[in-house]
């Protein structure tokens, strides 16, 4: 009993000791990581929306027509105080763990920019969605992601109809539009309501 | 002096963690998709192995027999934290590569298997060129493995072009089977060397 109590009390001056030095770490850590993040935030939101001068973070207000789909996140982003589009972070499941694709929906109906913040895919096959060197057509440079500026958001979203997929990354290829999708309707009709429509 | 060296380059060749002991296989094959996740990997690795041997092996008097094992946890466990908050504060690109694998740094056999076979008995001086020796092994292997898969599967080294752009990537390596090809080929690899090394030693002798 006595050697027990020993025991659990030199354990517990290690386990204080770990937490000391990781609540050290924390401290330090903690403003660059979310000086980071905020910083990360910002240029994804300025490149969807480069006339845009300031967010409004509108999380909640919106929520996924899909029970596969999560917002996570939605900005209004504003000039001069006036709307300019919804940014919305949206994640679904896809082929090798969650993707997380963040998309720019302006007001006058058409996507500003889709940018995949987070993607677990396959390297060569589902990751080519997030490459900036993949190209879905050659010749125009144009990226899986990037086919989707100046979208309206009206139309069908097919895949091998509207939207070129990813050869071999069908299941990629299919959460990826379905998150856009889902959002830029989701931000068509949020707009609609609540900034007089569409301008 | 000599001894000390021995004990350094015992991890790289002779004694590979990877090649010759067989352990801690899960990270080296899942993050050696590129140069840079493998080296990454592998420095973690390094720092979390060192710190923890030469905690361990400072304190290893005051460590009881019968909670060696929860107390190593606890010291392992805190110094991957540690690297895992310093990689995303500095290094966020690196961090969201690797992933969940620097937080699997904790139940990586290689470090427990120092910790337990070599830091527990041995005194600081002994145990840091052992950490450091395991730690390099570890990261050369990782290294060798993800150029070899990054430059057949993907064509490039470090994200750099290297093979000429109408060069068709293959795939396969890129994949885990791919990956186990590869390794494979660094046990045989290994194996050259240790028997080179084996022979140069009888000769000398």
């Amino acid at each position: 009993m006595k050697g027990m109590i020993k025991l659990g009390i030199t354990l517990a001056l290690y386990a204080t000791a770990a937490c000391v030095a990781l609540a050290v770490v924390y401290t330090i850590t903690l403003p660059v990581i979310e000086t980071r993040t905020a910083a990360e935030l910002e240029t994804a939101l300025t490149d969807l929306f480069p006339e845009s001068d300031s967010f409004e973070e509108i999380s909640g207000t919106i929520q996924s027509s899909d029970d596969s789909i999560e917002f996570a996140n939605v900005y209004l982003l504003k000039k001069n105080g006036k709307a300019m589009g919804l940014a919305i972070r949206a994640i679904g499941a896809s082929y090798g763990g969650p993707i997380t694709v963040l998309a720019g929906i302006g007001t006058d109906k058409h996507i500003s920019g889709v940018k995949i913040l987070e993607n677990k895919d396959t390297p060569g096959l589902g990751a080519n969605a997030s490459s900036p060197h993949y190209f879905v057509d050659r010749d125009a440079q144009l990226t899986f992601y990037g086919q989707y500026t100046d979208k309206s958001i009206q139309d069908p979203f097919e895949l091998k109809n509207d939207v070129a997929a990813i050869t071999a990354s069908t299941i990629t290829s299919n959460a990826v539009n379905k998150l856009v999708k889902v959002s830029s309707q989701a931000a068509g009709n949020w707009l609609e309501n609540n900034t007089g429509g569409a301008q | 002096m000599k001894r000390l060296f021995r004990i350094f380059t015992n991890g790289i060749i002779r004694e590979n963690p990877l090649l010759m002991l067989m352990i801690g296989l899960c990270s080296a094959l899942a993050v050696t998709t590129s140069v840079s996740n493998g080296l990454g990997m592998g420095l973690a690795m390094t720092f979390v192995l060192l710190m923890s041997e030469i905690v361990i092996s400072s304190f290893r008097k005051l460590i009881p027999e019968s909670i060696r094992i929860p107390v190593f946890i606890i010291v392992i466990a805190t110094f991957t934290t540690i690297i895992d908050y310093v990689l995303k504060a500095y290094f966020p690109d690196l961090s969201k590569s690797l992933g969940v694998f620097i937080s699997l740094i904790v139940v990586n056999c290689i470090i427990m298997g120092r910790v337990e076979s070599f830091a527990s008995k041995r005194s600081l001086i002994e145990v840091i060129p052992d950490a450091l020796g395991m730690g390099l092994g570890f990261t050369w292997v990782l290294v060798g493995i993800s150029a070899v898969r990054e430059l057949l599967g993907n064509g490039t080294l470090l994200n750099i072009r290297i093979m000429p752009e109408s060069y068709q990537p293959i795939l396969f390596f890129v994949l885990s089977p791919g990956g186990f090809f590869v390794f494979g080929l660094f046990i045989s690899l290994n194996l050259f060397f240790k028997s080179r090394l084996k022979n140069t030693e009888e000769s000398a002798s």
